[in-house]
């Protein structure tokens, strides 16, 4: 019997400060034993519980793509009170921590296939998002998409996450990438203006679409508005949840929302499976 | 047909055969302790308390202990062959001795004279840990092989409401043997494969049931099933509650709960459990670099169930925890395994330490209007 | 006893008629025999439930604070005006919970119930009822006796003082102190120098024998948390318990961490602890508790002079020092 505890064990093999503030890290994970990537074949939308031992776990969406064969990377927040996002910031390249999964449902990509991609991110949200843009974005992948859209904001400038990434994608002309900030600085040429008003502006049609929305409670609560207001259907809206979780496989009973549980049935759900829940999340 | 294989023996000769299934079995057995009763390790000579109503503390702890090491650590790697704490785990439930040697493994559990009601909540959590998705070994692993030898009840107590949960005093469900108490003698019937294979091959030890033992042990459950008197009508509950996430009665529900853990410790078919990481300590308090993996108990009833890093919390009173209770027992888990997540077994009802009564707030809430119509919190 | 329900349920309908009050925590009759239950009412039709009688041993004063917790002492959100019966340790908790700005001492209304003595469940067992072989499924109180029926229909009569909980034989302060109303009679004559004796009788064991015995009883604990939960004291947000940044307890069966749990819970209750016996009750294995809470109040009387929750004007003695505070536990150890 497969023992759905134990952690496979990985090493750090590069660390990358994310924003400005400098709470937000992206690490590239190695497997010890080779013939464990076999065990982590992941779809975008899933995360996995990264595992210190001696400290705890915390359960990440995976950042990296499934296209990425050699490594797996997670983005990390730092939360002052988190015991293992803390910790999970103090190591170094060659640290060896555990990861186990992956978790969750990820993206219906098959059902994306001949669509238009509305992908909206807010903040440090961008994580599952983008693993599911690199994918799409792949040359094996790319011709069974159709437009994609990918608008991200972030509270200033040095909080957008993945900069590099999102330069490359810009000057890509195979998707059109909307940047904009709550608040500009002194360098910032682009758009300020928070996302729901910037994405009333782009107006993406919802012909034939779907949206996906990652990103603090409340820029999805305003979102929603204008996403609605483009026609998009409720089963075509996506979002990707998060809970308190420990088990991260539907056992321990923590991570429900009515009969559901984020980490098995989610964490992505569509409008209109969360508007039949129970609104408790 | 089935009542040949029902067989008698003496109630004065359990003990010794008991004692002749020491070596093979880790046997666990209702006992007297600290003015309780629990199930721990058999010890020869000590008789079984026959009339013993109910533990209070489930037997459930058997095979999910209120504590357990799920692997350890050392320097922060992790050897896969420390997964072997699956089989033999390095905290056994409480008053059973440890019968492990590092070399040899935990033997079988027999775990006898089990009430209906528990063995029923096994079946339950066979449920939840078994499964097509992942299933959980530490559980699992201890349950597949023991045998479960359950004790019909000839009294059931004020609190019993097994009846309207599917159960009733001689329930079959979760059980491999069914043991029914004559006075002098103990009818015992087989009911799963398992069941029915032990008792063959200890055949020694029994006799044919007479047609006398049998119709005396249908009046005893006759009589039994008659005490039963305090009940709700669930038969539609999961329907009833489909609708009843809004409704104003959860504000007065959890008004005098205090939020402790007992109804849901308590609880044979409560499983909610927390993973917490500790370091092992040398005497003295300096920390070593060795560690365990530790699951442990836990309860939605409990303020940070729930709590995320960030501060939210999506169950922040005890209104949203105590629906979450009850919506969950009674509503989510028949959706997710067509069954309810209660027994009937009243230990909640009993050890509430402000006597808030599940039976009371079920039948509120099968009875609260017509839930649509109801105003919204 | 009887009268005295009565007179309760006569000045709560009055308070709801003079819309003086929006909650009444009172008790109501249990589903149990031997028990009655907190029970909330927000309207006047629900009066006709309270009751007053020997199971009424609940401490309701725990549920005051979660009416006035901080989030809602926002500018514009009315506090509710709660009334509540009190009972003498009852009222001590809520003076405790005033002294420590948790309750806002105008929007109570107390009424105050001097108290005869609250039944312990565990000492029928002791009265030769044999209560786990034959349950008892029905009791009545009539004056000074409680009758009670079991299973096999067997009525059998107790002397209701022999029933008495521990905590209530040896109380001090049966009446309460502090109240809007007092509905009933004078205080009782009770057997205080008991818990003292107790406590000498205890302290004169030798040392590894008290820790044995402390051993002995905590780890019994499963960690339900009922005894904090039930505790009118413990209000806090965060348990020391539960931290995880830093983590002070381990959640094994080690006795190290069990005992930390329990010796930091009541050290806690150090000049807080009003003896009122909740913690014992709530506990479902049975921890002597009252071995500590004893030892707590005593020496907080002999190192303080202080008894908790008795004046509302009585500065808590952790919150300040006196230049004449006894140090020998500081020097002398």
């Amino acid at each position: 019997m497969n023992n759905p505890y134990l952690p496979i064990p990985v090493t750090i093999k590069k660390i990358t400060i994310e924003n400005e503030a400098r709470d937000i890290k992206t690490f590239d994970l190695v497997f010890n034993v080779k013939k464990d990537i076999e065990k982590f074949k992941y779809t975008c939308g899933q995360f996995a519980e990264i595992s210190m031992l001696g400290i705890g776990e915390s359960p990440i969406g995976i950042a990296s793509s499934p296209i990425d064969e050699d490594l797996v990377q997670f983005t990390v927040k730092k939360y002052n009170t988190g015991v293992v996002t803390s910790a999970l910031h103090n190591l170094c390249p060659g640290d060896m921590i555990g990861i186990r999964g992956p978790y969750g449902n990820g993206f219906p990509m098959k059902d994306f296939e001949g669509k238009n991609l509305v992908i909206i991110g807010g903040g440090f949200a961008l994580t599952t998002l983008r693993s599911l843009t690199r994918y799409v974005l792949h040359e094996k992948n790319r011709d069974r998409f159709k437009d994609i859209t990918v608008l991200y904001g972030a509270r200033s400038p040095g909080e957008l996450i993945y900069k590099s990434e999102l330069k490359e994608w810009g000057e890509r002309d195979d998707i059109n990438v909307y940047l904009t900030v709550d608040r500009g600085d002194e360098n910032w040429k682009g758009r300020v203006g928070l996302v729901p008003n910037v994405l009333k502006e782009v107006a993406p049609s919802s012909k034939n679409s779907v949206a996906l929305i990652c990103g603090p409670l409340i820029m999805v609560k305003f979102t929603m508005l204008p996403i609605m207001d483009l026609g998009f259907e409720p089963d075509k809206i996506f979002f990707s949840l998060e809970m308190r979780m420990k088990c991260g496989v539907g056992k321990c009973g923590r991570c429900n929302i009515g009969p559901k549980y984020v980490c098995k049935d989610g964490p992505v759900f569509t409008y209109e499976e969360l508007q039949r829940l129970p609104q408790e999340y | 047909m089935e009542n040949l294989k029902l067989k008698i023996i003496k109630k004065k000769d359990v003990l010794n055969f008991l004692d002749s299934l020491k070596e093979e079995y880790n046997i666990l057995v209702p006992k007297e302790k600290d003015g309780d009763i629990r199930f721990s390790e058999f010890s020869s000579g000590e008789d079984i308390p026959w009339d013993y109503r109910n533990t209070k503390i489930s037997p459930k702890e058997i095979f999910l202990p209120r504590t357990e090491t799920l692997f350890s650590f050392k320097e922060g790697t992790l050897t896969p062959s420390d997964s072997g704490g699956v089989f033999a785990p390095a905290n056994e439930p409480k008053g059973s001795a440890q019968k492990t040697d590092s070399n040899k493994r935990t033997a079988n559990y027999l775990i006898f004279g089990i009430r209906p009601c528990d063995a029923q909540a096994f079946s339950l959590l066979d449920k939840l840990f078994g499964g097509d998705d992942f299933q959980d070994p530490y559980y699992l692993k201890r349950k597949e092989q023991a045998v479960i030898i359950s004790l019909a009840c000839n009294k059931p107590q004020i609190t019993c409401f097994c009846t309207s949960l599917k159960g009733k005093p001689d329930n079959e469900e979760g059980s491999d043997i069914i043991l029914f108490d004559l006075g002098e003698n103990i009818l015992t019937k087989p009911i799963t494969k398992k069941g029915e294979e032990f008792i063959e091959n200890l055949n020694s030890w029994f006799k044919e049931a007479k047609e006398a033992d049998i119709e005396k042990k249908n009046k005893l459950m006759d009589l039994s099933l008659k005490k039963i008197c305090s009940g709700v009508d669930l038969h539609n509950i999961k329907e009833k509650l489909d609708e009843a996430f809004d409704i104003s009665l959860w504000n007065e529900i959890h008004q005098k709960c205090l939020g402790c853990g007992i109804c849901t410790y308590l609880c044979p078919t409560c499983y909610c459990f927390n993973i917490i990481d500790e370091m092992d300590h040398e005497t003295g308090g300096l920390a070593t670099s060795r560690g365990k993996r530790i699951r442990c108990w836990d309860s939605c009833m409990f303020s940070l169930f729930t709590l995320h890093a960030s501060g939210h919390n999506p169950r922040p009173t005890f209104k949203e925890r105590m629906r979450q209770r009850i919506m969950h027992k009674f509503n989510y888990c028949p959706e997710n395994f067509k069954e309810i997540f209660c027994v009937g077994c009243g230990r909640c009802i009993r050890n509430c330490p402000v006597n808030l009564d599940l039976r009371e707030t079920l039948a509120s809430l099968m009875s609260f209007g017509s839930m649509s119509k109801d105003k919204k919190v | 006893m009887k009268e005295i329900e009565e007179k309760i349920k006569e000045t709560v309908k009055k308070l709801f008629k003079e819309n003086k009050i929006d909650i009444f925590i009172g008790y109501s009759e249990g589903t149990l025999p031997l028990r009655s239950t907190p029970c909330l009412i927000t309207r006047p039709e629900d009066i006709e439930k309270l009751v007053w009688n020997s199971y009424c041993f609940n401490n309701l004063a725990v549920y005051l604070p979660r009416f006035f917790l901080p989030q809602t002492q926002k500018k514009d959100v009315k506090l509710p005006r709660i009334g509540i019966l009190a009972k003498g340790c009852d009222s001590r908790s809520i003076v405790g919970l005033i002294k420590e700005h948790q309750l806002p001492r105008e929007n109570l209304y107390i009424i105050g119930i001097p108290c005869e003595g609250m039944i312990d469940i565990k000492k029928i067992q002791d009265a030769g009822c044999k209560m786990k072989e034959v349950e008892i499924v029905s009791a009545e109180e009539k004056n000074e006796k409680v009758i009670v029926e079991n299973e096999d229909k067997k009525k059998i009569e107790l002397k209701k003082e022999e029933l008495l909980a521990d905590v209530c034989t040896s109380c001090k302060y049966n009446v309460p102190v502090i109240y809007d109303v007092l509905i009933g009679k004078e205080k009782r004559k009770t057997k205080e120098e008991e818990r003292a004796a107790i406590i000498e009788e205890f302290e004169k064991k030798p040392l590894e024998e008290r820790w044995k015995y402390f051993q002995e009883q905590v780890s019994k604990c499963i960690r339900c948390y009922a005894c904090r939960q039930a505790c009118p004291n413990c209000y806090c947000k965060e348990c020391f318990a539960e931290q995880t940044k830093p983590k002070w307890i381990g959640v094994t069966d080690n006795i190290s961490d069990i005992m930390f749990y329990q010796m930091g819970r009541i050290f806690h209750q150090a000049g807080r602890c009003v003896d009122c016996g909740a913690c014992v009750r709530a506990c479902p294995v049975g921890i002597d508790l009252r071995i500590f809470t004893y030892k707590l109040i005593k020496d907080v009387k002999e190192f303080f002079r202080y008894e908790a929750g008795v004046s509302l004007g009585e500065v808590p003695p952790l919150s300040t020092f006196k230049s004449d505070d006894k140090q020998e536990f500081i020097t002398e150890p």
